[in-house]
């Protein structure tokens, strides 16, 4: 089994490499025949026009593109993605500063969506009342069609323009720095509710929709019936028997939405105004930012590579057979 | 399931005990801006936003502001407590004031203020001043001769020497003031990415307290500077919020006090509402339809200047003005908060505007029959005019993300279809449209400009391409190369204000670009706010003589 595993790491990090690889270079190339440029920036009566060119030449924007692409990757081995035009930071300190938000608000987004998503398909499993069924698969189609921007802008009204109870923006207050440790993590997770709410809900229904169906289509089988004649408690079946065999589909869908939310969720922190991932990398591609651009592409590639992998591997942990299916 | 709703319930519970931000500190003004700031160092402050923050941390030689009486801008004394010009003009002796320190307690002196003018006009550190140092002695490489330019007397005064027969100023020494004593440490092509750039030691009436990147800035009152007042604001914070509705709700909602660039339709709903000013600021921004006046191709090609085939005709430009209403944009989006326009001069001068010229109304009928005389006709009869077999089309570019030019562009298609012209508009993402526009690729499009203090026009409208690389039409008029190459010399006033009226009768003439609308920006504020002042500087440039009302 270990070997099987250790096969399956050393496969997927050699295919990881050429599709980041193949990524990277896609997006090098695009950037560069996209048209625009960094230094339109400059285009104004109160600049000098020697100024664009000065810039371009110390970013060595005006070395042809191959030249260019050589020393991207010369650097890139050695772990450094280049300056930030428009922070004049290295892109790995903007990525550092910006990704540990999008972190927190990746992980507990995830962590609601499963969690509220398998606790409301077990409630609706073991009331067993086809009238309930009927109302939470409707309500999870309804709330999942519902775009985080509606989601975000009714929330904001009611909560904070309405009651004052949450903040409308930021992850911090003004005064943060004065606040002992227990007021600032108090502060950080009242300004975050709001956000992470809109990013679960329409996972959770998701999360739902997947749970409900796979433990309707458990609760089915033979064994479980066994276990129902056996006198065996509806709560203990469905923890340890319905749960656990349920529950392979939902891990890959998760991998893929952990990815995805690590990738930043745009739309989200704009409507909130938070520093994240989502928020720079847009900000980099309009204002042509092209190192900043692709490091923040070759994280959230990473970061979903990385979590489909988890994925797998927590897939094969569950049940050895799939480790074997992925070696071929 | 009843635990999660005792949870929740627990946490709604220990949340509204919390409070709104901007209300606990009473001196606090919270600003919102729509994107953050790249740097504090003034080295590098190319946006607007950069520019106000900036001139708050750091004192210039001397200050600005408007007149309303005069409607002109005055210069004041900052960091220098006195100066004199001598005879020609061409020599500056500056005495600093005594009592200005940089946050990191060293005193300002003489030689900060020499090594600001020489780190602003160095090649190596790019700095946004870079090759703007006309008037004074410079290097091949635009390079500022400091020898030649600067004489320090003592760490309190200096004299600066200007080139002979140039124009200088009070605005050409009026650059914020760099502390050498910490910038003479970095390697003059690391300042760019300099820490310094992010943690500054200033010297103007705030300095820093935190950049939360993306976030907030937050700068508090210095009360080491002698422009502080304990009776004013301690602390001035500009929130970061992309969103314009969001901007919007947060004024209203008291979490933001200040608020600039508000929708016409926005600013009347603050009209109503009780503790909110409101307040234009005229004559900065205006819209025009650019027309290129040579044909592009040609140019690109050869580098040859020849008129467009169309509009490279200044009545059929004068035509498509009197075609388009103007004023219905003007009063349906922009809620008349603008004026309509005719010419790239500025009104907000008493005397650089030219009352005796009007815009160009809308008529029809005129626009016409101009464009009937100039051999346009509807020869089949299917609404579109043409000449030699060709039809009158254009394409109009316009950038998106502009609600303003994407409702003017309609509106400007209706006009032009009435008149026989066929418009279609094309949307281009902001960057891909000026690279478009600056490298010509382009014939007709929507655009606007930003009017910089003093008045500049020469990089917009001189006739030599290489000498005005915003001249993106292609204008050319003899006439008007001369009287923007005489305003460049030292004359007096009236002379002054009489080539520029004279350069507005061309403008109005020529039409180089169909000049639509000046936009105002308005700005709404927390009437909370006392002693603030709107004039065409801004809203925010005096911002350290603000007060709350208790």
């Amino acid at each position: 089994m270990k070997t099987n595993a250790m096969k399956l790491v050393i496969k997927r990090l050699l295919s990881s490499i050429t599709v980041m690889f193949l990524l990277i270079t896609m997006i090098f190339i695009l950037l560069r025949i996209s048209p625009g440029s960094f230094t339109q920036k400059f285009i104004s009566p109160d600049l000098n026009p020697a100024l664009a060119e000065q810039v371009n030449a110390s970013f060595g924007l005006n070395e042809p593109v191959i030249v260019q692409y050589k020393n991207f990757l010369t650097n890139l081995i050695r772990g450094d993605f280049g300056v930030s035009y428009s922070f004049r930071e290295p892109v790995s300190t903007v990525i550092i500063r910006h990704l540990p938000l999008t972190a927190v608000i990746a992980f507990f987004s995830f962590l609601i969506q499963i969690f509220i998503g398998i606790l409301f398909a077990s409630f609706v499993l073991k009331k067993n009342n086809v009238k309930l069924d009927s109302f939470f698969s409707s309500a999870s189609i309804f709330i999942f069609a519902f775009p985080s921007f509606v989601v975000g802008v009714i929330l904001l009204m009611i909560f904070s323009d309405l009651t004052g109870l949450f903040p409308s923006s930021g992850i911090k207050s003004f005064d943060y720095d004065q606040y002992n440790f227990i007021e600032k993590l108090l502060d950080y997770f009242h300004h975050l509710i709001l956000p992470v709410f809109t990013i679960s809900l329409g996972g959770t229904a998701l999360f739902y929709k997947y749970a409900s169906n796979n433990m309707k289509e458990i609760s089915t089988k033979y064994f479980i019936t066994n276990l129902r004649a056996s006198g065996v408690k509806e709560k203990t079946i469905i923890l340890k028997h319905i749960i656990p065999n349920s529950i392979s589909p939902l891990i890959s869908a998760a991998g893929v939405e952990l990815g995805i939310l690590l990738g930043g969720t745009l739309i989200t922190e704009v409507i909130f105004s938070l520093p994240g991932m989502g928020r720079l990398t847009v900000d980099a591609i309009l204002q042509r930012d092209y190192p900043l651009v692709i490091g923040c592409v070759f994280i959230s590639g990473a970061l979903i590579i990385l979590s489909n992998f988890l994925a797998d591997l927590i897939k094969g942990s569950l049940d050895k057979r799939v480790i074997k299916e992925m070696l071929g | 399931m009843k635990y999660i709703l005792i949870f929740i319930t627990a946490l709604l519970v220990s949340f509204s005990s919390c409070q709104n931000e901007s209300v606990v500190i009473n001196d606090r003004v919270v600003i919102a801006v729509g994107e953050d700031i790249e740097s504090l160092n003034p080295l590098y402050s190319f946006s607007g936003t950069e520019s106000n923050i900036v001139e708050l941390l750091f004192l210039s030689l001397v200050q600005h502001r408007w007149d309303n009486s005069k409607s002109n801008i005055v210069s004041y004394p900052m960091a220098a407590e006195n100066w004199s010009w001598n005879k020609d003009s061409t020599e500056l002796t500056i005495e600093l004031r005594n009592d200005i320190l940089w946050t990191d307690k060293e005193k300002l002196t003489t030689e900060d203020v020499v090594y600001s003018f020489d780190l602003y006009s160095d090649p190596a550190v790019e700095s946004r001043l870079f090759g703007t140092f006309d008037n004074f002695y410079t290097k091949e490489d635009q390079h500022i001769d400091i020898n030649k330019s600067f004489e320090i007397i003592s760490p309190n005064k200096m004299i600066v020497r200007f080139k002979p027969y140039s124009n200088p100023n009070l605005f050409d020494i009026s650059i914020p003031l760099l502390p050498k004593h910490i910038l003479e440490k970095y390697k003059r092509s690391d300042l760019p990415t300099a820490e310094f750039n992010f943690k500054p030691v200033s010297n103007g009436p705030f300095k820093l307290k935190n950049w939360d990147r993306n976030s907030a800035i937050i700068l508090h009152s210095d009360s080491a500077s002698f422009l502080y007042n304990k009776k004013n604001i301690s602390e001035l914070i500009f929130k970061i919020i992309p969103d314009y509705n969001g901007r919007i709700n947060q004024l209203r909602s008291g979490e933001v006090d200040l608020l600039e660039d508000i929708k016409s339709e926005d600013a009347d709903n603050f009209k109503k509402l009780n503790g909110f000013s409101v307040g234009p600021i005229k004559g900065r921004q205006y819209d025009f339809i650019g027309l290129s006046n040579i044909d592009n191709e040609e140019y690109n090609r050869t580098k040859k200047i020849k008129p467009h085939p169309i509009w490279g005709d200044k009545e059929i430009r004068k035509a498509l003005a009197m075609a388009v209403n103007r004023q219905e944009i003007l009063t349906e989006f922009l809620g008349n908060y603008g004026q309509l326009a005719y010419s790239p001069v500025t009104n907000i001068f008493n005397t650089s505007s030219d009352s005796s010229i009007s815009p160009y109304q809308y008529n029809l009928a005129e626009a016409k029959n101009i464009l009937k005389e100039r051999g346009w006709n509807d020869l089949d009869n299917n609404g579109i005019i043409e000449k030699d077999g060709k039809e009158f089309s254009i394409k109009l570019f316009v950038p998106s993300g502009n609600p303003l030019r994407e409702f003017a562009g309609t509106i400007i298609k209706n006009n032009l279809r009435e008149a026989g012209v066929e418009v279609q508009i094309e949307t281009l993402e902001f960057g891909v449209f000026i690279e478009n526009v600056m490298s010509r690729k382009i014939d007709a499009f929507m655009a606007g400009w930003s009017v910089p203090l003093p008045v500049e026009l020469k990089p917009y409208w001189y006739s030599d391409l290489n000498q005005s690389p915003l001249n993106i039409v292609g204008y050319s008029n003899k006439e008007a190369d001369q009287i923007l190459d005489d305003l460049g010399f030292s004359i007096s006033s009236k002379k002054y204000f009489d080539l520029l009226h004279r350069f507005e009768i061309i403008m109005h003439e020529d039409q180089p670009v169909i000049f639509l609308y000046w936009i105002d920006n308005i700005v709404v504020y927390n009437s909370r706010i006392k002693n603030i002042v709107i004039d065409p500087l801004g809203v925010i440039h005096q911002c350290w003589e603000w007060n709350l009302e208790k």
